[in-house]
């Protein structure tokens, strides 16, 4: 990122203070009328009406779960805070392009956004193989400061360099989740650990992250499976399950999405593969379970019992924490729907959800980053704005603060179980999965 | 068309002529393009080899092993690359591109690096695979599995393409031999046509023959016409001159 001299930076201040800091604009709520940025394009992708923010993500193909739920979920809070007015009169507006989860549209999107769409900067990616492959894009692009705030990885290539300075992220990494499960079986006697993952680079860091794990109990992963990106529910896992099952694990960990996973999970309880099969968060816990139960019905107990999920956001159940009781009311109130260029009918959102909600923490956070950039906000200056903020209550019971050897805002990892069909917290290891 | 007899072990001479031809060049270019194109892929999956060999160290050494994977799944989408798969310096696997895991003939086998190893891989194929030493070995080597299958068919096409073009030169050159050879006979069978004709006496006018455009002919044809119609009248001028004069004789 291109430091300012201390001779642009008092320049800008003074450029901003001659603004009125506040517009009252009759904004409409940001939703699939409003991904369209309706202001005059600028350089900036700043108007006297608007911020625009450009989005490449999965909103079709077998992990369009992911990328639609983040989505609603930064929807509902970017609508609520363009009917308060906006940030500094100013509404929140969206340039959305899909990638169907895969590296090259994600360059290909992430180029147009920068260059044609010129917005103010990235947000809301989905995934590791396509965050790993932008991220040369916005190096290219460094002159223009653009940067990508809160993809959903926990993927190390944007949080160390030479890519750090490029991208701010929100979630813990897949590392701190993988040590977290690592640990918890380790501690209930379930140490002979394997691994399924997706063959690409979100399955290769899971796998770095529980492998490194294991290293510190003197100890490796006993066996692995991966299978290939883009597989549906109605993929086959039977080879991985056998794979597996030679090696006589205690766990399984699968780093992975939804679909693959839940397919997984299934072929795993059919061919008796009876031990806890772990997914990090990026999995899309609800879609999952979804499967399962839409396939199984009052039978899907017997493939669920044995899944425990990573989450990097509380339970959407505790409303004792403010951002969720918020959560809960925007998103009813609002009800996003997927954004309509790119619906495809047969996809039903769920009311609530881990990725959602993380969505919304997202944009409620990219929200007071904006605001804290000012009513001339630039590029230049955003992520002085970003290291402004210390110790900020988000309303999750966890403080968030950056400074530039800090680029990432939570590190809390929640573990879940499925419980009647519902995925609730995890508290006791040794009762719910001692061998 | 019609060949005379003349021509026609002329015209088998050019046939075999020319399949020899065609065969022997098949067989010559399908040598050189399989050694061209197998040692081809080989060197392009070596240099492959190389080049992620080189970007790979500062990966293992100082990043994030994701960044590494994504490095070789850049490369397997390469047409003709079916695997890649790196090993560190204890023989541990650090990324690679198999699913539903790495096959077993792999796990078992000892590292050969830098040379080129065919392997048949259990439901997968078979595979000629080459490697490169990362820092001289000491962070690990690179390993690139080319399907054979997917190199044989390349090569297939390029042979066809040349035995295509060989077959339509062969094809072409015998139609035209077939038209030449013709072509040259043509004026002789109009003589035969015209010794014929001179042999049982008929008239010119009554004839199919363009005696005229065969008389005037100014070639072996044409000379050997008007020594036919020399021959022809002198017989019969002879004849009735030195017929008197043998019965005088008598």
């Amino acid at each position: 990122m291109a430091k300012l001299t201390r001779r642009q930076l008092t320049q800008s201040v003074l450029a901003s203070a001659a603004i009125a800091p506040w517009r009252a604009l009759a904004a409409d709520p940001v939703g699939q009328d409003s991904t369209v940025p309706s202001g005059t394009q600028t350089d900036s992708g700043v108007t006297d009406s608007e911020i625009v923010l450009g989005v490449s993500t999965a909103f079709k193909g077998p992990s369009r779960g992911l990328g639609i739920e983040l989505y609603r979920g930064a929807v509902s809070y970017f609508a609520h805070v363009n009917d308060q007015g906006g940030v500094h009169g100013r509404r929140i507006v969206l340039k959305l392009r899909n990638d169907g989860y895969q590296p090259v549209p994600a360059v290909e999107n992430s180029v147009k956004l920068i260059v044609d769409d010129k917005v103010f900067a990235l947000f809301g990616y989905v995934g590791t193989p396509t965050v790993t492959r932008v991220l040369p894009v916005l190096k290219k692009f460094q002159d223009r400061d653009f940067l990508l705030f809160f993809p959903f990885t926990g993927a190390q290539p944007q949080r160390q360099p030479p890519y750090d300075e490029f991208a701010f992220n929100l979630r813990a990494s897949y590392k701190q989740e993988t040590a977290g499960l690592v640990d918890n079986f380790v501690s209930i006697g379930r140490e002979r650990i394997a691994v399924f993952y997706q063959a690409d680079a979100y399955g290769r860091s899971g796998w770095a992250g529980v492998r490194a794990a294991l290293k510190k109990y003197d100890k490796k992963l006993v066996g692995e499976a991966t299978y290939r990106r883009g597989e549906q529910y109605t993929a086959v896992m039977r080879a991985q399950v056998e794979r597996l099952k030679k090696v006589n694990p205690d766990a399984v960990i699968c780093i992975g999405a939804y679909a693959a996973c839940s397919a997984f999970a299934r072929d795993a309880i059919d061919g008796g593969l009876d031990v806890p099969i772990a997914n990090l968060s990026f999995v899309g816990s609800e879609n999952l379970l979804k499967n399962l139960t839409d396939e199984f019905g009052s039978e899907s107990e017997r493939y669920s019992r044995w899944l425990v999920n990573s989450q990097v956001v509380p339970s959407y159940e505790d409303l004792t924490m403010s951002s969720i009781s918020e959560y809960e009311d925007l998103m009813s109130r609002y009800d996003p729907t997927p954004p309509p260029e790119f619906e495809e009918h047969d996809y039903v959102p769920f009311a609530k959800s881990f990725t959602s909600l993380e969505g919304f923490l997202n944009a409620k956070l990219m929200t007071e980053i904006l605001m804290r950039a000012g009513p001339s906000p630039s590029r230049a200056l955003l992520e002085d704005a970003v290291f402004s903020i210390q110790n900020h209550d988000l309303g999750i019971g966890e403080m968030v603060h950056f400074s530039p050897e800090r680029r990432q805002g939570l590190d809390q990892v929640y573990y879940t179980i499925v419980e009647n069909n519902r995925f609730v917290g995890l508290t006791d290891w040794e009762a719910k999965f001692a061998t | 068309m019609k060949i005379t007899r003349l021509f026609q072990r002329t015209m088998f001479g050019i046939f075999f002529l020319f399949l020899l031809i065609g065969v022997s060049t098949s067989v010559v270019s399908i040598y050189s393009v399989d050694l061209h194109l197998t040692s081809e892929y080989e060197e392009n999956s070596r240099d492959i080899a190389k080049t992620i060999a080189d970007a790979s160290v500062d990966i293992i050494l100082n990043r994030d092993l994701s960044s590494l994977q994504s490095l070789i799944d850049q490369f397997v989408e390469i047409q003709g690359i079916s695997y890649i798969y790196i090993v560190n310096d204890t023989d541990e696997y650090l990324a690679h591109t198999f699913v539903p895991g790495i096959p077993e003939e792999i796990l078992e086998s000892e590292r050969q690096v830098g040379e080129t190893v065919t392997r048949n891989l259990a439901g997968m194929g078979d595979f000629v695979e080459v490697s490169s030493y990362i820092l001289a070995g000491h962070v690990g080597s690179v390993h690139i599995g080319m399907d054979v299958s997917h190199v044989a068919l390349a090569i297939q096409q390029a042979i066809g393409n040349q035995i295509y073009l060989i077959a339509i030169i062969f094809f072409v050159g015998i139609f035209a031999s077939i038209w030449f050879v013709s072509f040259a006979a043509k004026p002789i069978n109009s003589l035969l046509d015209y010794a014929v004709i001179l042999a049982k006496g008929e008239r010119q006018e009554d004839s199919k023959i363009p005696n005229e455009q065969i008389l005037t002919r100014n070639d072996e044809v044409g000379h050997l016409a008007r020594l036919f119609q020399y021959f022809s009248t002198v017989t019969d001028t002879e004849k009735l001159e030195k017929e008197p004069e043998v019965k005088e004789t008598k």
